[in-house]
Formats: structure tokens, sequence, C-alpha cells
């Protein structure tokens, strides 16, 4: 039976169909749990609401937007600096928030006229900022203010202005993905294909699903740079609202996280004929890859490779001499959605760490039917999990690390679970190959940290070390090692910089010479 | 040249200081031990506000939702919230008390949780769980009225009126602290103690700075019991110490009990501080012994050490909850400091009425404002674009790049303080506070003054 009942729910039954165990010999068809179903009251769930995620997965990290929310102020105040979504404006969009504040006689009249308000003070406090998003709230949904209306009234008002709207109120849905659904549609029909850029390269990309956390976005920008590649837009990470407006004329959708924007990339395929190729920035082999298949669809594969080549040989022996002192340590990995599968077997294959438990927060069947495929047999696969169950599975499991959120992550602390975070990183970034060391170097850290052995003293029972007033990690880390391993001169720890992106702002790339022929696809594509 | 009091003129808000009322009510109910409260609305006015507690404190606390989907938006959600406390009780044999805490969206869809609640004590209850003590309490804390501040100061209320029940007088003082810290618990203990004073406090949450025990099973939570606020009926007096956060369950106890209320001070500062001892003195007629004697002079030999030198004159912004606000303002005042600035998150009518306020307008001789309905453009604004110029900003931490954007020093006080390293656990009140804020301040300015290399070679000879 694949299903796993959890002793803390054998009281509500409808749970037992949302956690599996991957037995042997066992196919997806066995053993896939129910996904994206209402949640249970009461079960202390760790699912956020259809308003944040449209508001703040997805449209938050526009660089150069005033972000409005119709509401009270919690809805605003709640989404503001909770993540690390940079970006290289100074960071406008992780700085300044918006909230109309509705009170208690807006509920009752309508709060269309403060709406308005709000908005051009907004213009008014930023004359630099012509953009803006407004997003709708449980409250403003359920009063019916159109919005709508009055985005156009405003952009009517103010000559060069303009203003999406997101009708994604927090009950829409059972999590935060049905916000991500609404805002990749609203976004599609109302906002793409109003800007027309300029193409500067032959090859001309949009990259989606990518969100910028501690500068992600900006170092797989770095590579398609690198190969001549233009970035029409990236959705949303470190991404501006016209470039956003503009991507109905790339050549091709570049798509990471497949679970938030997914949406995005097949409407953009349908109206616009433009392919979509899922890639992946996380890990040496699958990076690798992505770059290579980027390359092939443009017939530039040599760019892919140089980089490639270069980026292994300066970070490999890095990698690897994590990959030898986290051989077979037990990870829970239990982030939001789509790392569940975009880490899953590439953390087994390249840092050595076994998968014992993947969860998902909000990803539908889809996101585990990756996740479950990609880890170790015996792997507990859990969907929309709870307080007790996360307990419980980590009293059962005893995995070294779990990478979760930060509350969560508090939740393992008090069991002497160390914990790093798998939404916002802890000394990210983590996409890109030096990244890639990052995250290992923060999972060595985490893991051979001597606080945790001490954590597990009782000073009151147990015998007490009278010698040594210090231990370092590589005490703990390397007393199994054999000493080839150790002492091995190939292999060495990070040595890159605490802002590894600080070289990256302010580089220049190669010019590479557009081809006449590709000229003219090019110029064709636009005119269609 | 004077104090003045204004509103923000703007309809909107950039930057909030404050969050929404469920928010309040819900850092009330983690202080009540063996409780677990529902939230009654959509998932993200539980999950950000776990989280939010989670930044300041750095550690997790239970707190449920009733999930409120669409179906149930359009057709009523009480179903949920019966679920809830149901699943709530099947999975935490130990939960005794359930708010039912409501939030914007359950407001307006109207949906009854008095009933829900007098549904389930009649139904569910004694049917599925008979002979458990399970109390179910209805908390109304729409998100378009007030503040977390009033969200704080209803659920407060509404604990003590559940609970509160009259038999004989205990001969405890109540004292309801505000929305704190555990170190100012810690604090606020150590003075009722030193005049040999039992105290029944609200909250208990000291305990919210726990450990990582060996055997490695702790769960955080508070530690106030079903009987101390049972217990608050029978003391000998209420002294809440913050007007807007805790004032409405001691006007109850005197209304409803005859228990005398005393509201304030916040003990904020060697004044503020002294009038707190005064109090639970007339309160309890507990002489103020001579160990606090020696502590406030440790105080003041501290304060001293500090104020004519390097904290006169010095150009202060302050924005917190608004009694921590105010006590705040006074305690510079006193340390020879200018507030320049004092932000008031929310709306409350009841500013313009308050006696420190009324005291600052007729006193204060150099220009202050204090802004009630304040966001944080309303600071920024004045920095940015009419000249303001400070030395210090006093505040919480979403406020912080009004700070690193403008250079301004800045001491992290009040709710959240997640972007400094156990602010929580150092109290703000009592004559230790006095000694910690004030070295913060000093500390502040000194790190300010070497990093700008302003004349910061005064303080070789110090």
């Amino acid at each position: 039976m694949p299903y796993h009942e959890f002793e803390v729910s054998r009281c509500i039954p409808e749970r037992k169909k949302h956690a599996v165990v991957k037995g042997p010999g066992e196919t997806l068809a066995d053993a896939l749990p129910a996904g994206y179903l209402n949640t249970i009251p009461g079960s202390i769930s760790e699912r956020g609401c259809a308003y944040c995620g449209a508001k703040h997965v997805i449209g938050t990290p526009m660089k150069d937007v005033i972000h409005i929310s119709h509401g009270p102020t919690g809805c605003t105040y709640d989404t503001w600096q909770t993540k690390r979504y940079i970006s290289d404006n100074d960071n406008f969009q992780l700085k300044y928030t918006f909230a109309t504040d509705m009170k208690e006689k807006h509920i009752v009249f309508g709060a269309e006229k403060i709406l308005k308000q709000n908005m051009l003070e907004a213009f008014k406090a930023f004359p630099d900022i012509k953009r803006m998003t407004v997003y709708q709230t449980c409250a403003s949904a359920l009063i019916g203010d159109d919005i709508e209306a009055v985005a156009q009234e405003v952009m009517e008002e103010l000559p060069g202005v303009d203003v999406f709207v997101c009708n994604s109120p927090g009950f829409r849905g059972p999590s935060q993905s049905g916000g991500h659904h609404t805002i990749c549609i609203a976004w599609f029909e109302n906002k793409v294909g109003t800007v027309e850029p300029e193409i500067t390269s032959d090859y001309v990309i949009n990259y989606v699903g990518e969100y910028n956390i501690q500068g992600d976005q900006e170092v797989m920008q770095d590579y398609f740079n690198t190969m001549g590649i233009q970035i029409l837009s990236t959705f949303t990470g470190n991404g501006s609202y016209d470039g956003l407006r503009a991507m109905h004329k790339a050549h091709l959708n570049v798509l990471e996280c497949a679970r938030s924007s997914e949406y995005l990339c097949n409407e953009l395929r349908v109206k616009y004929g433009i392919p979509r190729l899922d890639i992946d920035g996380f890990g040496f082999e699958p990076l690798g890859n992505s770059l290579r298949k980027i390359g092939l669809f443009f017939g530039i594969e040599d760019r892919a490779e140089k980089i490639i080549d270069e980026e292994t040989a300066r970070w490999k022996p890095e990698l690897d001499w994590y990959k030898h002192r986290l051989q077979g340590k037990k990870v829970c990995l239990w982030p939001g959605g789509s790392k569940l599968w975009h880490w899953a077997n590439v953390i087994h294959e390249e840092m050595g760490v076994d998968v014992v438990s993947v969860y998902t927060k909000f990803g539908h069947q889809g996101d585990m039917e990756k996740g479950i495929a990609r880890v170790e047999e015996g792997a507990l696969a859990i969907d929309d999990p709870n307080e007790l169950e996360g307990l419980e599975a980590m009293y059962n499991l005893k995995p070294d690390i779990i990478f979760t959120g930060k509350r969560p992550g508090e939740v393992a602390k008090k069991i002497r679970v160390p914990y790093l975070n798998a939404h916002a990183y802890h000394n990210g970034p983590y996409k890109g190959f030096e990244g890639w060391v990052r995250f290992a170097r923060d999972i060595y850290n985490g893991i051979y940290s001597p606080i945790h052995e001490l954590a597990k003293i009782d000073i009151s029972r147990d015998a007490i070390s009278t010698e040594g007033g210090f231990k370092t990690q590589r005490m703990i880390s390397d007393v199994n090692l054999p000493d080839e391993v150790k002492n091995d001169p190939s292999m060495r720890q990070y040595t890159g910089a605490y802002d590894s992106l600080a070289r990256l702002r302010g580089k220049t790339y190669p010019v590479f010479e557009r081809t006449g022929d590709k000229q003219v696809a090019v110029e064709m594509a636009t005119a269609e | 040249m004077s104090c003045e009091l204004l509103q923000k003129e703007r309809t909107g808000v950039i930057n909030p200081i404050f969050t929404c009322q469920p928010a309040g009510a819900q850092y009330a109910s983690i202080g009540i031990r063996e409780c677990i409260g529902i939230v009654h609305g959509g998932q993200g006015c539980v999950m950000f506000v776990r989280l939010l507690i989670s930044q300041h404190l750095k550690e997790s606390f239970e707190i449920a939702s009733s999930s409120l989907h669409e179906d149930a938006a359009v057709f009523g959600a009480c179903h949920r919230v019966e679920e809830g406390v149901d699943v709530l009780l099947m999975r935490y044999p130990d939960v005794k008390v359930i708010p039912i805490i409501s939030t914007c969206s359950t407001e307006i869809i109207g949906d009854d949780i008095d009933g829900v609640v007098r549904k389930l004590n009649e139904e569910l209850l004694p049917t599925k769980y008979p002979g458990r003590e399970v109390h179910l309490i209805p908390i109304h804390t729409p998100s378009f009225v007030g503040s977390m501040v009033n969200g704080y100061d209803v659920a407060v209320r509404d604990f003590v009126k559940y609970f509160a029940t009259k038999g004989e007088p205990n001969g405890k003082l109540n004292l309801i602290t505000g929305w704190v810290n555990p170190g100012d618990v810690s604090a606020l203990k150590h003075l009722l103690a030193e005049m040999e004073v039992d105290a029944t406090v609200l909250f208990e949450i000291e305990s919210f700075d726990s450990p990582t025990m060996p055997d490695g099973n702790h769960v955080s939570h508070g530690d106030t019991t079903i009987e101390d606020l049972q217990g608050t009926a029978n003391a000998i007096g209420t002294l809440a110490l913050n007007r807007y956060e805790g004032a409405k369950a001691a006007k109850y106890l005197e209304e409803k009990f005859a228990v005398p209320a005393v509201i304030g001070p916040t003990p904020v500062g060697i004044r503020n501080t002294d009038a707190f001892l005064a109090r639970v003195k007339e309160m309890t007629g507990k002489p103020i012994p001579r160990s606090l004697v020696i502590e406030r002079g440790i105080a003041i030999d501290a304060l001293t050490d500090l104020v004519h030198m390097h904290l006169a004159d010095k150009r202060v912004a302050i924005y917190a909850n608004p009694d921590l606000a105010i006590a705040l303002t006074e305690f510079c005042l006193d340390l020879e400091m200018k507030p320049l600035v004092v932000l008031l998150g929310d709306d409350n009518p009841f500013y313009e009425d308050d006696p420190r306020i009324k005291r600052l307008r007729e006193n204060v001789d150099f220009p202050m404002e204090i802004i009630t309905n304040a966001d944080f453009w309303e600071l920024e604004d004045r920095i940015k674009n009419r000249g303001l110029e400070l030395d210090l900003i006093l505040g919480h931490s979403k406020g912080r790049f009004i700070s690193i954007d403008y250079n301004i020093p800045m001491v992290r006080v009040g709710f959240p303080t997640y972007d400094r390293a156990g602010i929580f656990r150092h109290p703000v009140v009592g004559y230790a506070g006095a000694i910690y804020l004030a070295e913060q301040m000093a500390n502040a300015i000194f790190t300010d003054m070497e990093h700008k290399k302003n004349k910061e070679w005064i303080l070789n000879v110090w």
C-alpha cells in the first residue's frame, strides 16, 4: 500500500491520500498523492492565500512599479519585506509598498473613490515611476469594487501612466497557487503585446518563472548575455513592466518555475507561436544541459559549451569538496512548490545527499509526479503538510537537515534539526555554477555546525568532555573521510565572495555580429 | 515652536507602520497556555502573521486557519469553523482554549461566529468531547477597523470577559502588560517581586524566549493559565500599563466585578517606572524597597554618563505601538533629546484626548510633530523632500530602509524587530529598560560618528 498514514492524522482519514512512500518497484501510478485540494480547516497547514500568490510571489518582484493592494493594510504589511527578491534598481519593489487602507465606511459605501485617490497620491509621491499594479484582496473582491474602471480613469487622467489590475482575492483556490494562475493569465490578456520592443540580437528570449531570489536572475542573465542572447523580459524577478508588455516578440520562452508560470508560456505559445523550453538553473548538469538546449535552439551551442567548460573548471573542484563530505546525509526537501523536483535528483547526484522526504505546500499532482520520480526509494512524499505531520516525519526520518521556510525552520530547530531556507535561501544566490557551490557550502555549514552537537548534550545526565574548548566543522565532517580525500589537492572549499553578484553588475559583454539571414527572419516574425 | 498633533493628509498608506486587527488578536492568543486560535478567513491572514511572529521571536507558534476558499466566500463558511474546531480538538488533546478570530472577509460575508460557538457548545462538544474542558471564544477583529493595536486590546478584553469568574478575593494584582516582549515581562515581574507583590500577568510570555532542549521536544507557547484568567475577577485591582492595549479589559473588570482599574503608566524611562512603582504601592500598600532605590540609582548613574555630553539635543524620530511611542518620547525628553517626529500608525480617535499627548502639546518648546494615522512615507517625505534632519530613529524593523537609505542610525524597539538579533530578550521597561535603551541609543550614535568620521575622536577620552 503506497499511502502513508500519519499517526497524528488518523482522525482525519482524508489526509491519508496526501502522503505516499515511494516503495520498491512501484510506479507513479501506484504512488501519487492527492494534490491541490481544499485545505482541511484547523489542520495547521502551511499554505498561504491566492492574493499572496499573485502579489507577493509573482507581481512584486517587478522592479519599476508601484504595487498597490486594494484593501485593509494587513495584506500589504504582510507581503512586504518577507521575501528576498532583489533588483538592480536599488530594490524599489522591496522598499515600497502601498495600501488603500480600506475602512468600515468604505466596506459599506464602496472604496473606488479612495482607490483612485490612492493611485494619484502614489504617482505624486514617486513622480519617476509611471507603472502600477493594483491587487484585489478579499475585502475589495467581496464589496465588488470595479478596479478595472478606476484604473482606466487614472490612465486617462495621467498620460504616460500604465496600470495593471490583478483580481486574485485571498480565498481564490486552495492555496497561493490559484494566485499564480490568475496573475499569469491577467498579465497575458491585458498587457502582453502592448509595447513593441527594440530587438538587438538574433536570439531573443523571455525568461519566465524566475524571481531573482538573492540574485538568481542576475546570475542566469549573465550567462544569456555572454551567449549574445537578448532577454526581452524576465517574468518577473528583476523584470521591468514594459519589458513584460513586449513578451510577444521573443523567439523562445525559457521557463524556470513551471509551477508558477507555465500558464503564461502556454498562452504565449498558443497565441504567438513562441515555443516553450523548460530549463533548470540549479545544479551543474541540469544547468549545463539547459544552456546547451538554448544554444541548440539558436544554433549557438559553442557559446554554451564555452560557458559550461569555464564554469565547470572554476567551480567543480569546490562542489566536489562538499560532495565528499555530504555523502549519505539525509535531507527533507520541503519547499513550497517547484523546488521539490528542481532539486530532488540533482542534490543526490551532485552533492551526495539522500532525499528521505519531499513535500509541497501548494504544488499540484504534476509537481509530485516529477518529484517522486526523482527521489530515492523509500522517500516519503507529503502534499499540503501540516505542523504535526511535519514533526512526526522528522521524528521518524531523523533527517540531518531540512530545506524549508523560515517558520517551519524554527519548529525544526526545537527538535534539533538544522534548517536551510528553501524559499529565500541562506546565503544565495543558489542558481548558476557558483550558486550551486554556495548551496552546498550552506548545507555543509548547516549540518556540521558544532552547535548541533552541543544541542544534544544533557549536562545533567551525560558525560561532559573537559578536553578542548572548540570544534571546527572539519573536525566533525572529516572524521571518517579517507586520507586521500581529506588531502586531495584537486578539491577545495568555496572561494567566492560574500556578495557574488557584485562582479556581475556593470559587467560588459561581447558584441556578436548579427547574421543577415537571422535578421530577415526576425523582421518577418516582427511583421507578423 | 511647540508640539502639534497632526493627521496624515493622504488617503492611502505608503509603507504601513501597523498591520491589521487579527494580527493583534493572534499575538494575544499565543500568550495563553493550552490555547490554539482559529483565524476565520483566508489562509494568508494566519500564514503571514505566524511568519511575522516567528521572524520577531525566532520561534514558531501554533495558530490555525479555517482556510476560507472560494465557495465559502459565496455561501458562507461557518461550517469550516465547526470542522476546524473538531480537527483541532481531535489532534491536539491538550488544547482547552480556542479563540475564533474573525477577519475582513468573514465579517463582510456576515458569518455568525457567535452562533457557531453556541452551536458547537450545544452539539459537538457534549456529544463528541463529553467531559473535556473546552472554551470557544469568538473574537471580532475585522481588518478594516483600527489596527493590530485594537486587535490586541479587543482580544485581551474578550479573553478576560469570557473567563473572569467571581470568587474569593485572591489578594493579587492583575498586571496587563500590553503588547510587550519576553524581556519586558521578566523586568516587570522582577520589579513586582522586589516589592513582594503577587500578580496575575496577562500575558505570561517570558516563555516565548524558549530553549532548545537536549531531548528535542520543546514547543513554544505562552504560560497564562485558565485559572489565571478566571481569577482576574477576584484581584485587588488591575494595572493596565498601556492605554491602547489592555485598558478595555481593565475597565471591564472594574465595571463588572468592581476590581479597581488603573490605566498607565507605560513604564518606559525613569519617571514612568517611578510612577509605575507608585501605582503598585498605592494599590497593594506595599512599600518600595531599598533594593529598588539601588537599582534606580544604577540607572540614574548610567544615564548621567550619557545625557549632557552625548544625548542632549539629538534629533529623534519615533514610531512604535502608540503607548510605547509616547512613552519613548517622554523618556527621550528626560534625556534632553529632541523627538521631532512621532508617528502613530493608526486612526484611533482617542489620541486627541490622551493626557500624555495633551501634556506634550502644552509643554514642548521645540517643533515636535505627532502624526496620527501615519505611514512611513510621513517620515521619509520629511527627510527626502522637506529638509528634516535626524540624528536617530527609534522604531521597529519595517522602517529599516529609511535608516539605511538616509544614513540615520537606528535603535530597534517594539514589534517586529526581525533585523537585529535578540531584541525581544531585552526589556525597555523598568530601570533595566531605561539603561538598555539609553545605552543602545548612545552606542548607535557612537558607531555612526565613527562610520561618518563625525567627531569620532571625542570618544578617545570619554
